[in-house]
């Protein structure tokens, strides 16, 4: 094992027909490591380790076996932009998640189109929040029979009713 | 000869199981524990056949459990 030019021995490590990349995990999450190795399954044969708490260690061997150092070192520096890549494009959607939903929603509730008719008539407006503190939105009705109702505990409803009946006619008269 | 040692939080059971089974046939294949890791050994009738054999058999594992990742979030 010897190290690759330019890159500290600790962090990667070239052999004749494998490479390897020691990666920090506080850096480069999980998802961007299987990220860049999945890309790279179908070009040479990918192992990843944890050989302790917090790193990971990818290993590249090349598929043929041929190009020697050359192929390998080419390989390992595509896999570290590759690296860096995912884990940029995995911080960008963890901080517009939110933002992505929402356009998604209304992308898809806009595809569905205006609700018909029908629908309207089935929806729920109950739930609607309304405030009122003032009680101006209750009907005359409600309010009257409220008050019939508390009088006609005390007293005698009927009679009540019956003379209020009687005595309208007449005064119209 | 060829070892394959594959960390038990990198390569889900299920991915080592369906690739050994996948790859059965083309060499004899042998399976053990060893701590954190998921031993496989491949044997063949030639150095080139064990590493491709076991290359295969190692990045078949890593994509489904890729895939496990991604089913289980």
């Amino acid at each position: 094992m010897s190290a690759l030019a330019g890159v500290p021995p600790e962090v990667a490590s070239i052999d004749d027909d494998h490479v390897s990349l020691s990666v920090d995990e506080s850096i480069y999450s999980l998802d961007a490591v299987y990220g860049a190795s999945y890309i790279f399954i179908d070009r040479c044969f990918v192992v990843v380790d944890r050989p302790a708490p917090g790193r990971f260690k990818v290993t590249l061997s090349a598929k043929q076996g041929e190009g020697g150092q050359d192929v390998l070192r080419a390989l390992i520096g595509e896999f570290a932009n590759e690296l860096l890549a995912c884990a940029w494009r995995q911080r960008i959607t963890n901080e517009n998640r939110a933002t992505i939903e929402a356009v998604t929603m209304q992308a898809l509730s806009g595809a569905m189109g205006p609700p018909s008719l029908d629908e309207l008539q089935d929806f729920d407006f109950s739930d609607s929040s309304f405030e009122d503190p003032l009680g101006i939105a209750a009907s005359w009705e409600d309010k009257y029979k409220k008050k019939a109702a508390t009088g006609a505990t005390d007293s005698a409803p009927t009679e009540a009713a019956s003379t209020e009946d009687s005595s309208s006619p007449g005064e119209t008269r | 000869m060829r070892e394959l040692r594959l960390h038990r939080s990198l390569y889900t059971e299920s991915a080592v199981s369906e690739a050994l089974g996948v790859f059965a046939g083309y060499a004899d294949i042998e399976r053990s524990e060893d701590g954190d890791h998921r031993i496989v050994r491949v044997t063949s009738e030639s150095p080139a056949r064990e590493r491709r054999v076991a290359g295969e058999l190692g990045n078949y594992a890593l994509g489904l459990s890729v895939r496990d990742r991604g089913a289980a979030q």
